[in-house]
């Protein structure tokens, strides 16, 4: 059963990845690939391995806790049962816990582009540069995703870059680098991505020592890719066209304010976090419903109508559903696949076959690119123990670098990729063939700086 | 702490249920409720971070659950609109005669309640009133009574009405079960004032006009396709196949019903993006999921997910489980206690209500087809119907048709009542016979 439901995934990937010829929307094929795994694995008879495991040892006694004298009543079927359902509760937890985060920032940057409260900052930006642009909107994504999370930055720089480059072909060359730029920042910050302060909060890396050590690889890790396409890149930004110009026109008051509540609002949710020990999304919402309100209030002179287009209300009727569903999907397959433990058993099947450890965390940075990094890191966390690698050992930082930056190579296999995905219609087969390159070369180059950087400090 | 908590709680339920006055959108003010009551939690209260955190993450994969469910049923409906599902249905009724006609879509709204959402019903179904009946002043007691209909015909299946779905998705109800134990009361709800206004309802249908035949075509969503497009039936066929085969894939995979929701939708979806080839891009794009996601009410979902939250924090904290004790003291009765509760759905959303309800009493005591679930399943999904405001398909049919709320408190609430409590008396004396818990 766990070969088919590899099968299915793989499938449903392909007809992902082959979304135009195939004409068939990839939400689809995600959402039908995501309820296919778990149908099958609930229909499935668990595996030898799934039960001997640690983890379904875990589940049994925290279900004997639940249940009390019910407890041994049970048949082993049901006992799976109760594993399925609670394990895709817990996914479930967590991917809506994304979604809402998405649902939110997508929501508070239409919400200030609705007012043109973004004007403020392209204004500032004149160059006409292409090259120069390019090299500026990078340093900037880059250092603001050291401190918001990489989705919240591709976000914001993908909003931005939509004012400045009306060309819609040269757009796509930078929103690629966004990508690269935005998960190779994230991943030398305790807070700037999840899998970082994933490490961070497991006490695997330090704050000081992580910020030390990875700062140069990930900036060779943006920098090889922005060189490279510093010498090929050609085309023009083009010319901001008339409807823009319009637009300025009809633009109604509050800009600026909505782009201080709005930034301020973004910025205010790690801090909501840190204060609160809250999950991110709630601070997200508050941000949202504190700009909601102030989006009504703001315009009582514009009549119902006029007005819809200037709230939230309107704001969520121009976001982009359908990626979020598409999130859900294809989170839903990954999940299915890590509670088969399959994910867990690939790590553990690499670890003997290759030997050393820096050639195995440099593949689950590659595979990062297919999966989430969030299980790849969190089984890689469960593969080696603290009491063998202490904190800030080579393996611990390395695999913050790999699996922070290996994602860029596909557009599907960071979050900062998917929300880019969904804003700018980037193709699949488009990012494979222009993106894709470059980012595994800026992932070597950054991986070799560091394994360069460890040896003469190590030998020191 | 907790009467802080209490006071925000309150203050955001006035503020939703006084949304047009104050003008701030529900859904503004249900978040930022939900938000605020979760955050005092986490700072004030002397309880381990870790606790509350698992605590919030239960109740989110709960609501979770819920509302991608209802993003798949409102997405399916909202294509199979697309499409013109529907009128291959409407488009058999043909009798002239009022009396006749007004049972005929109570019925039809009866049971197409029981299988769509009750907003959606009553929105397909006015629409089609509006073609049937020029007359205003009859049109506007076909809409009374398609508001009480569509209640009814929501409470006794589990993928008919919000609150029903809740308890099912709780595990708090079971499908056959339901089906078995609410279809009479729910049938007594509807017929009751039906039989009144057999003997009290007077005039003429009216004839007719060519204005209104333009007038026919609008639609409260807007931005609707109303060009024909072929496969009207295969898309009802497969909404209506995908929407009953829900409650079959939770029976056999024991998995949530969102699952079985979004594999519906996923069907649907790729035979939308297959069935008409021929088309481009641009014109295929309303006809497509992509298209009939564009057009549903996300502030609607993201309403929920406040309001739930809200009702989670007071739940994690207690509090709801004490105001139950205390109502169980001074009341006595759970029956009394879920009557009251019924009424009061007619002022506040329903929603909550259930929710709270939920929280309140605790599945250890009250097991799965307890009476106390149907009941209330029956009492919130039914109450709302006294007043215009009181549920989802009343708010839409007050939009559609300018029903005014004093002229429904004057013509309708009365008979909305008399089906309530008749209905209620009827569960009361059957479920002895049915119920799986006496």
């Amino acid at each position: 059963m766990e070969a088919i439901i590899i099968v299915v995934f793989v499938i449903g990937y392909l007809c992902i990845a082959l979304e135009h010829p195939l004409k068939i929307n990839k939400t689809a094929s995600a959402i039908l690939a995501g309820v296919l795994c778990w149908t099958l694995f609930a229909l499935s008879s668990p595996t030898e391995s799934l039960l001997n495991s640690s983890h379904f040892a875990r589940f049994l006694e925290i279900l004997k806790l639940e249940l009390g004298e019910k407890f041994p009543a049970l048949s082993q079927n049901e006992i799976f049962r109760h594993f399925v359902v609670s394990e895709l509760s817990h996914h479930l937890a967590s991917i809506s816990e994304i979604l809402f985060f998405l649902m939110g920032a997508m929501t508070i940057v239409e919400l200030v582009d609705a007012h043109h409260g973004f004007r403020f900052i392209t204004d500032r930006i004149t160059t006409k540069n292409a090259k120069n642009l390019l090299w500026i909107i990078c340093w900037v994504t880059f250092f603001l995703s050291s401190v918001l999370d990489n989705l919240t930055t591709s976000i914001v720089m993908v909003s931005l870059i939509r004012k400045l480059i009306p060309n819609k072909d040269m757009r796509l060359f930078f929103a690629g680098m966004v990508v690269i730029a935005a998960n190779a920042g994230g991943a030398w910050t305790p807070i700037g991505d999840v899998t970082t302060t994933m490490l961070w909060i497991g006490g695997q890396i330090s704050t000081a020592g992580i910020i030390k050590v990875m700062f140069l690889p990930s900036v060779v890790c943006m920098l090889t890719p922005l060189i490279y396409l510093s010498f090929t890149l050609k085309g023009e930004l083009g010319e901001i066209n008339e409807s823009d110009l319009k637009d300025k026109g009809e633009s109604v008051g509050g800009g600026m304010l909505m782009l201080i509540l709005g930034v301020g609002a973004l910025i205010s949710v790690p801090v909501f976090k840190t204060f609160t020990h809250l999950p991110p999304y709630l601070g997200m919402l508050g941000g949202l419903g504190i700009l909601w309100v102030v989006s009504e209030l703001i315009h009582p002179e514009l009549d119902e109508a006029v007005k819809k287009n200037y709230t939230a209300a309107g704001a969520l009727s121009r976001i982009d559903v359908p990626s979020v569903l598409f999130f859900l999907g294809i989170l839903l397959a990954v999940g299915a696949l890590e509670s088969m433990l399959t994910l867990h058993n690939f790590a553990e099947y690499l670890a003997h076959t290759l030997g050393d450890n820096r050639i195995i965390i440099t593949l689950i940075g590659l595979l990062s690119a297919v999966v989430d990094n969030v299980p790849l890191v969190a089984a890689s966390m469960g593969m080696y123990s603290m009491d063998v690698y202490p904190q800030d050992h080579l393996i611990w930082e390395y695999l913050a670098y790999c699996a922070g930056t290996g994602g860029s190579i596909l557009i599907i296999g960071s979050a900062a990729g998917v929300a880019v995905m969904g804003m700018e219609k980037v193709d699949f087969i488009w990012y494979v063939k222009k993106i894709s390159i470059v980012a595994i070369m800026g992932y070597f180059a950054g991986a070799a700086a560091y394994l360069f950087i460890e040896h003469l400090t190590g030998a020191m | 702490m907790e009467i802080i908590v209490i006071v925000i709680f309150v203050i955001g339920y006035l503020l939703i249920a006084l949304e047009h006055p104050v003008r701030i959108n529900k859904s503004a003010s249900a978040i930022l409720t939900g938000v605020i009551c979760w955050t005092l939690y986490a700072l004030f209260v002397p309880e381990s971070i870790e606790h509350i955190g698992e605590q919030l993450s239960e109740h989110l994969s709960g609501i979770a659950g819920i509302l991608f469910f209802l993003m798949g049923a409102m997405t399916i409906v909202e294509l199979v609109d697309a499409y013109q599902g529907f009128s291959v249905i409407t488009d058999r009724i043909t009798t002239k005669n009022p009396k006749t006609l007004l049972w005929v879509v109570c019925w039809v709204t009866f049971f197409l309640s029981a299988l769509l959402d009750n907003l959606t019903t009553s929105i397909v179904m006015v629409s089609l009133v509006r073609k049937l009946v020029p007359n205003k002043n009859m049109r506007l007691f076909f809409s009374g009574m398609i508001v009480i209909a569509a209640n009814a015909g929501g409470a006794w299946s589990p993928i008919g009405d919000v609150t029903t779905t809740m308890l099912w998705i709780g595990g708090q109800i079971t499908s056959v079960n339901i089906i078995k134990t609410l279809l009479l009361p729910s049938i007594v709800c509807m017929v009751i004032p039906l039989i009144y206004l057999q003997f009290t309802l007077k005039g003429e249908l009216g004839h007719a006009g060519s204005h209104d035949h333009n007038k026919d075509e609008s639609h409260p969503h807007g931005g609707h396709p109303h060009k024909k497009v072929k496969g009207s039936k295969l898309m009802l066929f497969l909404g209506i196949a995908g929407l009953i085969s829900v409650p079959v894939f939770k029976t056999v995979t024991h998995l949530p019903p969102f699952l079985g929701m979004l594999l519906a939708l996923g069907v649907l979806w790729v035979a939308s993006e297959l069935i008409n080839p021929d088309m481009d891009e641009s014109e295929k794009k309303p006809y497509t999921a992509a298209g009939a996601l564009s057009r549903i009410d996300v502030p609607s979902v993201l309403f929920f997910l406040g309001i739930l939250l809200a009702v989670g924090a007071l739940e994690s904290m207690e509090i709801l489980h004490n105001f139950s004790a205390y109502l169980d003291r001074t009341l006595g009765d759970n029956r009394i206690i879920i009557t009251l509760i019924g009424l009061l759905s007619a002022i506040v959303d329903n929603v909550p209500l259930v929710a709270a309800s939920m929280g309140m009493y605790s599945l250890e005591t009250y097991h799965a087809d307890h009476m106390i679930w149907e009941y209330l399943a029956y009492c919130a999904g039914t109450g709302g119907s006294i007043l215009i405001i009181g549920s989802a398909a009343g708010v839409a049919v007050m939009g559609m048709e300018k029903i005014d709320f004093i002229w429904y408190l004057k013509r309708i609430s009365l008979l909305a009542a008399l089906g309530y409590f008749a209905g209620a008396i009827v569960y009361l004396l059957i479920y002895p016979y049915l119920a799986v818990h006496p």
